[in-house]
């Protein structure tokens, strides 16, 4: 196994998608807010999967968590499963052209949100409202930005 | 395999008091970063104000100072009139009269969950703001604390689809439970029969059952009662009194007054 190379960049770059959920939007707009961190977190398992996995999707749950004050846990499942697929096949994954990757980005999103809000109906917290499907789409959108500016950002620190 | 047996610790142990601090510690941090972002634009706005002109301040002062004329003149009724309820309460021998205690606090964000109706407010544990208090609006009751920081705090809002509290008709007395309806302008109160006196534009209160919020503030008005022939149950919907997603300035109740929380016996 290769040394790893300037890991930061993997970590500031997940910070940074966190603190996205931190910018004010008004609360009639605030379900399209695109998921930046988990587009992230992604895309770090599509390009580096021997150093991103499911660790750092749990991490990137609990810090959702911790950030929206919902119960510990209620995101990290969705993504952890949703980092799971992406490790079985981010071979074929990494071979498609940007719109089919933008569908898979958007079948993984629906899935990680699925298991999240069949979680919340479990421990009593509020469902997602429907319009919360509009913000999945908004992220699959942001897919194209994030992929280029992350890949941007790996090639130019070296990340490996 | 260390992560799944972390998430499944963290349910087992998910009331535990040293697990709960996380987020509470958290909440601080939340907001300590949430004003680091915003800095840029506090900055403008004040920089902003600064420039205000003479004439629009020395406005504002004349309106104020008339408001605070009439709200004055207000508080003098009142004033007599709590001293007469203090009169009759001892006369009653009922429960002593403490003024309710309120801390004034300033709403810092929103919730970035859609699904909740949850707001960040500046002042904490060391505010002596406790889970549970009740939040008041200018214009009537807005929600209550559910996580407290240290210096921040986390309240949901009445119109949190998860929220319920118990309400009175004003006009007629009428028990009910108004429950938030995920929509901010939005209260639904269910399971009235549909024979039940309630009116469109009848003031809801809170009741001060349940012993959660104290007695008499204004929660909603009810907007429009359904009536579909057939159905057992009306449909009434009410908005909040005070605009939930307007203004910055709250208030929490941090020492209810003790006849507030139980009403004294109806005579």
């Amino acid at each position: 196994m290769n040394k790893a190379h300037a890991r930061w960049v993997i970590y500031l770059t997940l910070g940074f998608a966190l603190v996205w959920m931190l910018l004010p939007f008004s609360i009639e707009w605030r379900s399209l807010r695109p998921d930046i961190a988990s587009l992230a977190l992604f895309y770090w398992v599509l390009a580096l999967p021997h150093r991103v996995g499911i660790t750092t999707a749990f991490a990137v749950g609990i810090s959702q968590d911790l950030i929206e004050g919902a119960p510990l846990g209620l995101s990290s499942p969705g993504l952890m499963l949703a980092t799971l697929l992406l490790l079985f096949s981010y071979q074929r994954i990494r071979q498609y052209d940007l719109l089919q990757q933008s569908l898979v980005v958007l079948v993984l999103l629906l899935l990680s949100a699925g298991i999240e809000q069949w979680l919340r109906n479990g421990v009593n917290v509020t469902v997602m409202p429907l319009e919360a499907l509009v913000g999945l789409l908004c992220s699959t959108i942001c897919w194209i930005p994030v992929r280029a500016i992350l890949r941007r950002s790996r090639r130019y620190y070296e990340v490996y | 395999m260390l992560s799944v047996v972390c998430l499944v610790s963290l349910f087992f142990l998910r009331d535990h008091p040293r697990l709960l601090a996380f987020p509470r510690g958290a909440t601080d941090a939340v907001a300590v970063t949430a004003q680091v972002i915003l800095a840029p634009v506090d900055g403008w706005n004040r920089l902003v104000q600064s420039f205000q002109s003479r004439a629009a301040l020395q406005d504002e002062v004349f309106r104020l100072r008339q408001e605070n004329r009439v709200l004055k003149g207000q508080t003098q009724r009142l004033v007599s009139l709590l001293s007469e309820n203090a009169r009759y309460k001892a006369l009653l021998n009922s429960a002593r009269d403490i003024e309710d205690e309120l801390v004034a606090a300033q709403i810092t964000s929103l919730s970035p969950d859609p699904a909740r109706h949850v707001v960040m407010l500046d002042k904490g544990s060391i505010d002596g703001l406790r889970e549970g208090q009740p939040v008041l609006g200018a214009e009537g009751l807005m929600g209550q604390i559910v996580m407290v920081g240290q210096h921040n705090s986390r309240a949901v809002l009445i119109t949190d689809s998860a929220h319920a509290l118990p309400v009175q008709v004003n006009r007629s007395g009428l028990r009910a439970i108004a429950e938030g309806s995920g929509h901010i302008d939005q209260l639904v109160i269910r399971h009235l029969a549909a024979t039940t006196d309630i009116r469109v534009g009848d003031l809801l209160v809170t009741s001060g059952l349940g012993g959660r919020f104290p007695h008499g503030y204004p929660v909603a008005r009810v907007t429009d009662v359904t009536v579909s022939p057939g159905d057992a149950f009306a449909v009434v919907n009410a908005a909040p009194s005070s605009a939930l997603d307007r203004g910055r300035f709250v208030l929490v109740v941090v020492r209810e007054s003790a006849d507030s929380i139980q009403p004294g016996p109806q005579l």
